[in-house]
């Protein structure tokens, strides 16, 4: 007998219960409801709920009016922490006037030589100061992953109150899933010595944060 | 069962005596328990600021996990189905065995010669680094934590901080060799610089190695993914950089949807970390898809069994619900005065105390439903409401009625099973108890050593009664 066979064999034992397609049937139009668990109670302010849980989890946030502004953004932010003005992007921010801001700025996949990736983000998360990225062919996941300052643009449009809510907005606009949903909180992080939090572990040590639609300044 | 040979369990009472008097470890258990615990209370003081009910929370996470298991056939079928659909392929695995034997043989089809792994307390079970290290394909953990207890030729203690026993000059000393450098003193200062130098080290490892190994916190049927959720970002970088992914989890780790999961998630990095959300939580879906620059090319689930099935429709069945946060041995007396390796196989403390026996057998773990003070601090903390205290006390009878106990023990309680079935008889003999006891304490209400049972005395008091018995002081109030 397979493996398979004789797992689910002892699983179908222990459940006790036959109808096998009767309650297959059940199981997947249950999928259909979609219901949610007990949710958040938050103030109507999603953009300063977003702000304020992410700079807890030491992100650093900037405010702009339009999209068109992030480039001097993000200019300002690596030149004020003295990094290079060059970076890898996701190809759908790839387009913005980056040189116009003296910035170089490659829209491909990251590789391990690059400082800092600059993305986009698919939604953000107001409840815990979450981005919400898909993987995908203009939006690469080694972006975010592997240079040591990740600077994502969000628009504040995209903020919606919790992690259902984000679900929601994948299944309206894509239906299925990319390869990769990543939701990235913060800089990474490790406590595994002696329980001391240090931020840099094998992600990112800096996330800066840009707010587009917010005038509000940092 | 191969868990068995590997299992030290039945070393425990040795093994705790050793722990006990090891001071550098005791050391490091009593700077990590107050972090922990204070942690998780930082967590829920989050959850209420939101309005949110711990008590409704656990429930509803207590109903999804119970839901799932009580129809797994249909949720294991529904997953493989589009797990399949997505791209991936779907393995499955008896024991531990058969797990290291499909890795190592996905390992050889694909010319593997280095993995890295992100952390897997299923590949712990299976004892898989030994076995790929035995065919020729260097194992790396990646994990911090991991990283360490592997470069100490050791197991983790923890289940989600596998380096707590370690204090930082014994990591220096690993590191120091490891990477060939010269020792140095270290203080806590040096933390992020020894984290550094690990991130350098193991960042070679994600962009050389062929196949990345992980486990899954959750697998969600709806659309046939892999939950994983990291701090570090090891579980991302294993999951993208590799052209092969191999994912290994348990049976009972199915969820149904995407808002299932978002529940557990407000609870699984509260329970364990005290956080609102962990920095990376990736789903995980098939394969890298036309146009796509990185992801894995292949990827593979193996589904395991390994002593799960047998729990569904037992007295143990609750167990399963377990999502392995930690919480448990964070709160666990016993576990703060030994720490994770006394408990001798894989998973330490309250939880391990319940695994352990039903995995590998009852007859291999005696000891261990019996490394509880009743105290509950276990239940109490768990997110998805398992009755821990409960299940020990349900494998302690097992025990007894399989004659697993020792004789004196079993005649013991014979005697007094038949003497609290006759209130006169009792009555007497609790009296006579009573007043010997308050004769041993000449008075004083305690008894420094107790002579029948010397070890029990040897680091406190045995209070005991004024010499009269209840039933004596109930009359007596009765008649005032």
């Amino acid at each position: 007998m397979s493996a398979k066979d004789e797992i689910l064999g002892r699983v179908r034992r222990g459940v006790g219960k036959d109808d096998f397609a009767g309650r297959r049937a059940a199981a997947v139009a249950s999928l259909a409801t979609m219901e949610r668990g007990p949710q958040p109670t938050m103030n109507a302010d999603l953009a300063a709920r977003f702000r304020a849980k992410a700079e807890y989890l030491s992100s650093t946030v900037a405010g702009v009016a339009s999209l068109a502004e992030a480039p001097a953004a993000v200019a300002a932010y690596l030149a004020a922490n003295h990094l290079a003005a060059e970076a890898v992007a996701t190809a759908d921010v790839g387009g913005l006037d980056w040189v116009g801001c003296g910035l170089k700025v490659e829209a491909r996949s990251a590789v391990d030589a690059d400082k800092t990736g600059i993305s986009g983000c698919f939604s953000a998360i107001a409840e815990t100061g979450t981005l919400m990225l898909l993987s995908g062919p203009q939006t690469p996941a080694t972006v975010s992953l592997l240079p040591e300052t990740h600077i994502a643009l969000v628009d504040i449009s995209r903020i919606v109150p919790t992690m259902e809510d984000a679900f929601a907005l994948l299944r309206a606009e894509h239906g299925s899933l990319p390869r990769a949903v990543n939701f990235i909180s913060g800089p990474s992080r490790t406590g595994d010595i002696e329980q001391t939090i240090v931020l840099g572990a094998h992600g990112p040590c800096r996330v800066h944060l840009i707010l587009i639609g917010s005038d509000s300044s940092p | 069962m191969s868990a068995v040979k590997h299992s030290q369990a039945m070393h425990f009472h040795a093994r705790a005596g050793e722990k006990v008097r090891n001071a550098v470890l005791q050391r490091a258990l009593q700077k990590a328990k107050p972090l922990f615990v204070g942690k998780r209370a930082k967590g829920m003081v989050s959850l209420a600021e939101d309005g949110l009910d711990f008590q409704l929370l656990r429930s509803t996470a207590k109903n999804i996990r119970n839901r799932t298991l009580a129809d797994l056939d249909v949720w294991l079928d529904i997953f493989e189905e589009r797990a399949t659909a997505t791209g991936a392929e779907v393995l499955w695995a008896r024991d531990g065995a058969e797990v290291s034997k499909l890795v190592v043989d996905i390992a050889r089809r694909h010319g593997v010669s280095k993995a890295v792994k992100s952390k897997s307390m299923l590949s712990e079970e299976a004892q898989l680094n030994e076995a790929l290290a035995a065919a020729g394909v260097r194992p790396v953990e990646t994990d911090l934590g991991e990283y360490i207890v592997q470069l100490a030729g050791e197991a983790p203690s923890h289940i989600i901080a596998p380096a707590v026993h370690k204090t930082i000059n014994e990591i220096e000393a690993l590191f120091a060799k490891e990477h060939d450098r010269p020792l140095q003193t270290r203080t806590s200062a040096d933390i992020p610089a020894m984290a550094q130098e690990a991130r350098a080290v193991l960042r070679q490892h994600f962009l050389s190695a062929e196949m990345g190994i992980s486990g899954a916190n959750f697998l969600i049927a709806e659309t046939g993914s892999a939950a994983l959720v990291t701090n570090e970002g090891n579980g991302r970088m294993v999951t993208t950089l590799p052209k092969l992914h191999v994912v290994i989890t348990g049976i009972e780790k199915i969820v149904p949807t995407l808002e299932d999961f978002a529940t557990l998630m407000r609870l699984l990095p509260r329970s364990a970390t005290g956080q609102s959300i962990s920095n990376y939580v990736s789903l995980l879906t098939g394969t890298k898809r036309d146009g796509d620059h990185d992801g894995p090319e292949k990827t593979i689930f193996i589904l395991v069994d390994n002593g799960r099935a047998n729990l569904l429709g037992s007295d143990y069945q609750d167990m399963l619900r377990c999502i392995r946060c930690g919480a448990c041995m964070n709160h666990c007396p016993v576990y703060f005065s030994l720490g994770g390796h006394a408990y001798g196989w894989v998973y330490p403390g309250p939880m391990g105390s319940v695994l352990t026996p039903l995995f590998t057998g009852i007859e291999n773990a005696l000891d261990l439903p019996h490394a509880s003070t009743g105290c509950n601090q276990c239940g109490a903390v768990c997110p998805v409401e398992i009755p821990l205290p409960t299940l020990m006390h349900r494998l302690r009878e097992e025990q007894n009625e399989r004659g697993l106990r020792p004789w004196s023990e079993r005649l013991a309680l014979k005697a007094w099973a038949w003497m609290a079935g006759k209130p006169l008889l009792y009555r007497w003999f609790a009296r006579r108890a009573a007043r010997y006891l308050n004769w041993l304490a000449d008075g004083s209400g305690r008894i420094r050593i107790f002579g029948l049972a010397p070890e029990w005395t040897a680091g406190r008091d045995l209070p005991v009664s004024s010499g009269r018995t209840f039933h004596e002081l109930y009359s007596a109030r009765k008649k005032t």
